[in-house]
């Protein structure tokens, strides 16, 4: 009887440890299209912030910017070549000159362009 | 996890250009690395936002990949790259900047192999290669592909030995630009 629930308890941690492990090693991505974005910037701000290396603590952050489309192509978003959003999802109705609010995740400042770059974008109307 | 992957990064591309002239472009190549050992989970990342720019007079090429934009299956894994391998908080970025040689954009009809000699800087360490690509020209748009084997030793990244069974010496490393003229 004792040693019928001793063995009982071993098992359910040893599957406790099992269950929470895997999860752990395992878990899910990034949701950036749910997570609240904890910054809300124009477009020409935003980058004014990476040229004086200022917005270090903006990597990683799922940020709103807002600001006038100056480029439409596939699946990414150009803001006053300022911002280039990219997008995993299609999305419509969006025109060049329109203004419009992109949440994303900031991923750094491309020299080459001096853009910065944002991924995983959703547009908030 | 394995982050030997690391480094990757980098990115060449280039390309040839087509016409001879002018400047070539794009804001989406690809980068995808793999250091994976048989038998343990695929150490393997894709970034698709990756910037390069040839400039078909010169031969010119330069690419830039942002680290925090490389996605892995495991998210655990994408976490362990970009605080304890790459550290992409202080290091955001990897650069290339070379020159192909013998370029001449009129030669390439079809497709060409030439040699990229160029330095990549990635971790913060700069490091000169020799990288073979295949380039294409198609109109306006002029393609670049390479692969490469990059070592994470060699751009100081540490792999903790309780990992390093797990994570591959070799980083095989693929890059892939389609340039539009500009």
């Amino acid at each position: 009887m004792g040693k019928q629930r001793k063995f009982l308890i071993l098992v359910l941690i040893l599957a406790l440890i099992g269950f929470f492990g895997y999860n752990y090693l395992y878990q899910d991505h990034r949701d950036i299209k749910t997570e609240t974005s904890q910054l809300e910037i124009t477009a020409p701000y935003l980058l004014e912030r990476f040229k004086k290396n200022d917005a270090e603590d903006l990597l990683n952050k799922t940020i709103t910017v807002t600001g006038i489309v100056t480029d439409l192509e596939e699946g990414a978003i150009t803001l006053e070549e300022s911002v280039y959003a990219s997008f995993n999802e299609s999305f419509s109705n969006v025109s060049v000159n329109q203004k419009v609010s992109i949440k994303g995740r900031c991923i750094g400042y491309d020299e080459l362009f001096e853009i910065v770059k944002l991924d995983q974008c959703s547009l908030i109307k | 996890m394995k982050t030997t992957t690391i480094f990757l990064i980098i990115c060449f591309a280039c390309v040839a250009s087509a016409m001879g002239q002018g400047k070539y472009a794009t804001k989406t190549g690809q980068i995808n690395f793999e250091a994976s050992v048989p038998s343990f989970e695929e150490v393997k990342a894709k970034n698709t936002d990756v910037s390069a720019v040839l400039d078909a007079a010169s031969g010119n090429f330069a690419a830039l990949a942002l680290m925090k934009g490389f996605r892995f299956k495991v998210a655990l894994m994408e976490e362990h790259f970009n605080e304890n391998y790459i550290e992409s908080s202080k290091y955001p970025k990897a650069t290339f900047k070379g020159t192909i040689q013998d370029f001449d954009i009129s030669e390439v009809a079809g497709k060409k192999e030439y040699l990229i000699k160029g330095t990549f800087n990635l971790h913060s360490v700069d490091k000169n290669m020799e990288v073979p690509a295949v380039i294409s020209v198609n109109g306006d748009v002029v393609s670049l592909t390479a692969h490469f084997v990059m070592h994470p030793e060699d751009f100081n990244i540490k792999i903790p030995s309780i990992v390093s069974n797990k994570i591959a010496e070799d980083v095989n490393v693929s890059v892939e630009f389609n340039l539009q003229q500009q």
